[in-house]
């Protein structure tokens, strides 16, 4: 007999996660004229300079946007770098492929993370406007590959329609989409202001666009430095769930709990003795089989012990001295400060660093018609956040801060604010990587940040104030009291006396300073 | 009284004084001050002696080392140094010709006039002396004056019967002028222009003896110079014959006491043996004169100066009361229900005789 149920589950069947994307193209970023645009942009981008850094490559990026046709919302978008290019047989997977991608299964600070940016950018294109892919690229061997990809959304592959190559020099990547129903403008979500905030956390780039107008704007290199490639990191153990310790177990390789265990993060012989003497569990078992309730005990006890902070070995902060230059570079502010947190961990033991800095006059803050204000621009990994701006942890931690108490108004100062999040996996709220969560360790983080730099500013702030008026009052005094002089002497008909002695007493330039 | 010579050495005196002063301070390497009198309402005090009010003992200091007050500092000065190029020069200014004359000054030009009147207001308190010894003259003339005075304004001789049928007008200048001979053995000065060419028109001056002067309202400060001059430099007897009303009243009382606005000047202004012969509360009643009501402004207005010091004698609270019972006022030309001669045959002399019966 047929149930009710057997014919509901008719339909049933396994869903391809392309597929599933497809559906749900919001949850990626694509939502809207403006915004869609500047996450294919963001997306072929973020590779861009994932590539460069892991190659230990200066990234020189094209943007070029240009119209196709008459209809003003169908545009064909190409980024190129001079990265280390793709090889040929990565090509379909790497464009064509969602979930696929060299970072998801390592504990590494990298821009993307998930592996659907780019094929999500294929993706869209192939929906929008039923075009193909472009991609051509050269790994600097003398050969350049030209493919056209797309993505099979039934079996979610990817399907190569053409394949040309010829010899060339070069190296870099290039890829080329056609994009419908997206729109080019200047506004706080477009393209343009997006590549400037790249490249305001990316000092080391050099991005060049070219808008459909044919306007080319330059986004210069501040520092001659490649970060570092991030590498890969353990778990810490403070902050382990039992959960995440019974995983780690599950796939160990190692003969015995305690060898199982000094995988994690600033673990030592001592530190694993400590955590048996006071959880009791012993560390000569198999790690597969280490229990529920004794992973608990486990967790428990590393919260009561002593760790080393925990390695920030695989963090690659910006630096102070880079996100100070960057910030001077693009605001030419009357005074800019940053700072580069300690790393600190949530959740699991998952490291992060906060990087905030801050600039004040010059161009910086909001520049509205309204008048001006504080400026918030979000980061994580270098990457810059400019939607849902809302509902991340780092827009709530900056507006908690009491700005009064450091001499500043964000409805009326002119000041940017730059934060930037640096951690193996950042905490997005959804795949769109928009925003940030609220995890307490990070908010608690943030606002120190702010205080940290913001004291400095107010120190700037209250010494210009004073400046200002001890110069508004050494003027006023050079200006009269050379009057009165003259004129004492002229109704008593003497010579003028030497004012230098009162003059320097009144300006109170006698005491001290100055 | 002085000459005119003389009195322009005083203040160019008073001026190098003021230079000095300053000089001296900054010689010694001290932020100069200026001690200024204070003109605030709880300075001004009431001077039983003389009868006017005058400064009290507190002061302002006005010092070169405050930022607030610098400038203010350095536009005295430059007010005193104009001051003094004028007088030294012998000319005249008028306040708005100085308030536009220091659009070019070194401190620039000032917000509007009242900070440059205030200035000249702090000079005059400072040094004692009245503006128009410093060669800042008022905007209007003064009052017409008629009878037996010969007056030199410079190199003109001027006869006060021989000045046109409205007399002579007493000029903002009445300091530089000179009183040459007089024949008139008392002044008569009227609150209205009407009843001062009624009395011009019946030869009252040549009746009386007197040097008939139209006040025309509130007396003007060169008015009030001249009435001074002719009380103490000429020794004649000044009498007072205004409307009997309030105001009536106070523009007798501000010759005779001087104001509290100008208490720092009062002793160069107000003339304490002046005496108001009517038209007073008794008077309406013996002459039976034509009244008004008293309208509610009247009424407050007495009351008022019921309380003022100036008023505390017995005569002035009788005549007060008298009127606030009455409730009635009447104006000066009222005299003229029994004939226009009326105010110069009967009125005048009765009051005369009463007036100057304690004097002579």
């Amino acid at each position: 007999m047929r149930t009710l149920a057997d014919e509901l589950f008719k339909e049933f069947k396994e869903h391809s996660v392309s597929e599933f994307f497809r559906k749900n193209a919001a949850m990626l970023g694509y939502t809207g004229k403006v915004r869609s645009l500047t996450t294919v942009v963001h997306e072929a981008v973020t590779n861009s300079l994932d590539a460069c850094e892991e190659a230990g490559i200066l990234p020189d990026i094209k943007v070029e946007i240009r119209r196709v046709g008459e209809d003003p919302e169908h545009l064909r978008v190409a980024v190129e770098d001079n990265g280390p290019g793709i090889p040929e047989r990565f090509i379909p997977r790497v464009f064509g492929k969602m979930l696929a991608g060299t970072k998801l299964h390592r504990l590494l600070q990298q821009r993307g993370q998930q592996g659907i940016g780019i094929s999500g950018a294929v993706m869209f294109a192939q929906i929008t406007s039923g075009k193909p892919a472009l991609i051509r690229t050269s790994t600097g061997d003398g050969k350049v590959v030209e493919m056209e990809v797309s993505i099979n959304l039934d079996r979610n592959e990817g399907e190569v329609h053409s394949r040309r190559v010829w010899e060339g020099k070069g190296r870099g990547t290039r890829i080329e989409l056609e994009l419908k129903e997206v729109v080019y403008q200047r506004s706080r979500y477009s393209p343009f202001h997006y590549l400037r905030m790249t490249s305001v956390a990316n000092p080391h780039a050099r991005i060049t666009l070219e808008e459909p107008d044919g306007t080319r704007v330059v986004f210069e290199r501040v520092v001659r430095e490649v970060p570092k490639p991030p590498q890969p990191m353990p778990l810490y153990p403070k902050g382990l769930m039992a959960d995440d310790l019974l995983a780690l177990c599950r796939t160990s390789t190692h003969r015995t709990l305690g060898a199982t265990l000094m995988e994690l993060s600033r673990m030592t012989k001592r530190k694993v003795e400590e955590a048996e003497r006071l959880s009791g569990v012993r560390m000569d078992k198999r790690p597969q089989e280490l229990t529920w309730e004794e992973a608990e005990r486990l967790v428990g006890a590393f919260r009561q012990m002593k760790f080393m902070a925990p390695s920030s070995s695989g963090l690659r902060p910006i630096g102070k001295e880079h996100i100070e230059k960057s910030l001077k570079q693009m605001y030419e502010p009357e005074f800019v400060a940053a700072v580069t947190r300690e790393p600190k961990f949530y959740r699991g033991g998952i490291p992060f660093v906060v990087e905030l800095g801050m600039a004040y006059g010059g161009r910086a803050g909001r520049r509205e018609e309204e008048g001006t204000g504080m400026e918030l621009l979000r980061f994580a990994n270098r990457a810059p956040l400019i939607f849902d701006q809302g509902g991340c942890v780092i827009t709530s931690a900056l507006r908690d801060v009491d700005w009064g108490r450091y001499g500043l108004d964000p409805e009326t100062s002119p000041f940017t604010v730059f934060v930037n999040l640096c951690s193996a996996y950042v905490p997005y709220t959804s795949a769109g990587k928009q925003s940030i969560a609220d995890e307490p360790e990070i908010y608690e983080e943030l606002r120190f940040a702010a205080m940290d730099v913001a004291r400095e500013l107010r120190l700037y702030l209250y010494r210009k104030t004073r400046q200002k008026e001890r110069e508004e009052r050494a003027g006023i005094f050079e200006r009269f009291l050379p009057i009165i002089a003259r004129k004492a002497s002229s109704l008593a008909g003497e010579e003028p006396p030497d004012i230098r002695p009162v003059l320097r007493k009144v300006t109170g330039l006698e005491d001290g300073e100055g | 009284m002085e000459r005119g010579k003389e009195r322009k050495e005083r203040i160019l005196e008073e001026l190098r004084k003021l230079g000095r002063g300053v000089l001296q301070e900054l010689r010694e390497g001290r932020p100069p001050r200026l001690r200024i009198p204070s003109r605030g309402t709880s300075n001004i005090v009431y001077d039983e002696e003389h009868g006017y009010y005058v400064l009290g003992p507190r002061y302002e200091v006005r010092s070169a080392s405050s930022m607030a007050q610098v400038k203010k500092f350095a536009q005295t000065l430059c007010v005193a140094d104009f001051c003094r190029e004028l007088v030294k020069a012998g000319k005249f200014a008028t306040l708005r010709e100085m308030y536009y004359t220091a659009e070019g000054w070194e401190t620039g030009p000032f917000r509007d006039q009242d900070e440059s009147d205030l200035l000249v207001e702090d000079l005059e308190a400072m040094l004692g002396v009245k503006r128009e010894d410093l060669a800042l003259m008022p905007e209007e003339d003064g009052a017409a004056v008629f009878g037996e005075l010969v007056l030199r304004e410079g190199e003109v001789t001027i006869d006060a019967t021989k000045a046109g049928r409205g007399g002579y007008t007493i000029p903002p200048t009445i300091d530089e002028v000179e009183f040459v001979r007089c024949r008139a053995k008392r002044v008569i000065a009227v609150e209205t222009m009407g009843m001062y060419h009624r009395l011009l028109q019946e030869e009252a001056w040549k009746k009386f003896d007197a040097l008939i002067v139209g006040l025309k309202g509130q007396a003007a400060r060169a008015t009030r110079r001249f009435l001074k001059r002719a009380n103490e430099e000429l020794g004649l007897p000044v009498y007072l014959f205004c409307d009997g009303d309030p105001f009536g009243f106070h523009i007798a009382m501000v010759i005779i006491s001087g104001s509290a606005k100008l208490a720092y000047i009062n002793h160069e202004l107000a003339v304490p043996r002046a005496r108001f012969i009517g038209v007073t509360a008794t008077d309406i009643v013996e002459y039976d004169l034509p009244t008004d009501k008293l309208r509610e402004l009247d009424i407050a207005r007495l009351k008022q100066l019921q309380r003022d010091p100036r008023y505390h004698t017995e005569f002035w609270q009788g005549e007060i009361r008298r009127m606030l019972e009455l409730g009635r006022k009447a104006e000066q030309q009222a005299f003229a229900k029994y004939g226009l001669e009326y105010v110069v045959e009967e009125y005048l002399p009765a009051k005369l005789r009463e007036a100057e019966r304690g004097i002579s």
